[in-house]
């Protein structure tokens, strides 16, 4: 089997991962579906084995949920949580017999060589892996019309990744291109010189030991609680409502990037 | 959207994310779990759109801002929106399950900012309770 240019190095440090993107590398022209679906099983295995050094519980659990615990304690950066659920997400629309066109698993193929060199540096503490730039495999020329299609699968392939971005960065607190630590610094130091006044002035705190115990009561016992249970449940039913609509939202737009897709590659756009 | 509706907006989004921020750093850490739950709240609970959260956080807007000018803000509020904030804000400090000296000290600030009684402020305790749960469900990722 041809060593692969992009992921051979990964031999040394994960064999099956490196195994899984090779043969990604050698579908992404020929089978798309099939790359994403090798593709998401490497991540998969990826996150499986960084599950084991930091929640080994979760070992058993859905790639959706390893991946949140590994975002939760802060051991994938955003952008490679990123990178990841977009392998994810294509790789299963892959696995539920979708079309795809070649541009969309060429990108995710870019984003798994961009995790590559991450990932060794984690398993393997202390190593110094040297990841080389990217290169597209090589493939034979194209048609005109192949082509021209590419080059269509690469504009959507953009369209949807600056889609993908905004809806990022409205959800985000604080937005990618802003210094957190920086700001965090100057918030806590101007709330502390507020505490200061509030101190000397003698004002007192809204009753931490009340907030203390709607924090550790259980939602369940929060729900029956003869005070709060009627407006809480209503609460609940107002909330989840709300949030199931903007979730209803995003996963729309999801769907329309995928049918998108489908079409390009049935050529019907 | 006519301009002054999206500068509403813009004004509201910027109030929000600035008094979440300022909760979201108060024990002095800035963990991811307390981070995509603010976009969302604001997304669902104060119904901002996508453009308007993105714009609110822009250097002109949000960069610009002091805790002062968040209070004023929240002062100037109408009474629902001011409760709303409230209780997101609550959401955000029970995500890590404690409360930390400075963070009740945010908390009080903004309730006597918007003018809560202790009863109205009771009320947004429970509803962030409610509302992180829904957000958080990850009691066996913490196991």
């Amino acid at each position: 089997m041809p060593n692969s240019n992009n992921f051979g190095f990964m031999d040394r440090y994960d064999q099956r991962v490196g195994r899984l993107a090779g043969q990604a590398e050698r579908y992404v022209y020929t089978d798309p579906e099939s790359c994403l679906f090798k593709l998401r099983l490497m991540v998969e295995t990826m996150a499986r084995t960084l599950i084991e050094m930091q929640a080994p519980h979760l070992v058993d659990s859905d790639l959706s949920t390893m991946l949140r615990s590994l975002e939760r304690s802060q051991m994938l950066s955003r952008a490679h949580a990123d990178q990841m659920h977009a392998i994810r997400r294509d790789g299963n629309s892959a696995v539920h017999g979708e079309t795809t066109p070649g541009p969309t698993a060429m990108r995710r193929l870019h984003d798994a060589h961009r995790l590559s060199g991450w990932y060794c540096r984690i398993v393997k503490r202390g190593a110094k892996v040297e990841l080389h730039a990217f290169e597209p495999p090589p493939r034979q020329s194209l048609d005109a019309k192949k082509a021209a299609e590419w080059k269509k699968g690469e504009a959507l392939e953009s369209t949807i990744e600056k889609q993908r971005q905004q809806t990022r960065e409205a959800l985000l607190l604080f937005s990618e291109t802003e210094d957190t630590n920086a700001i965090a610094k100057s918030l806590v130091d101007e709330l502390k010189g507020w505490d200061e006044i509030a101190i000397e002035a003698g004002e007192p705190l809204i009753d931490a030991e009340f907030v203390a115990l709607v924090m550790a009561m259980d939602i369940e016992k929060l729900l029956e609680h003869p005070r709060f249970g009627v407006p809480s449940k209503e609460a609940h039913a107002r909330a989840e409502a709300q949030f199931n609509a903007v979730r209803e939202d995003l996963e729309s737009k999801e769907k329309s990037f995928r049918m998108q897709r489908q079409e390009l590659a049935r050529g019907e756009d | 959207m006519s301009d002054s509706m999206l500068n509403t907006q813009i004004q509201l989004a910027t109030t929000w994310f600035l008094a979440a921020r300022t909760m979201a750093v108060a024990d002095g850490n800035v963990p991811k779990v307390k981070e995509a739950a603010a976009g969302l709240y604001a997304r669902a609970i104060l119904e901002l759109p996508e453009r308007v959260c993105i714009e609110a956080k822009q250097p002109g807007n949000i960069g610009a801002l002091k805790i002062e000018d968040c209070l004023l803000a929240v002062r100037n509020l109408p009474r629902e929106l001011g409760e709303k904030i409230m209780t997101g804000v609550m959401m955000i400090a029970y995500s890590n399950k404690a409360m930390h000296p400075l963070e009740v000290r945010w908390a009080s600030m903004l309730a006597s900012a918007i003018g809560l009684s202790e009863e109205d402020f009771q009320r947004c305790c429970v509803g962030a309770r409610v509302i992180a749960t829904m957000l958080n469900p990850s009691d066996e990722e913490g196991a």
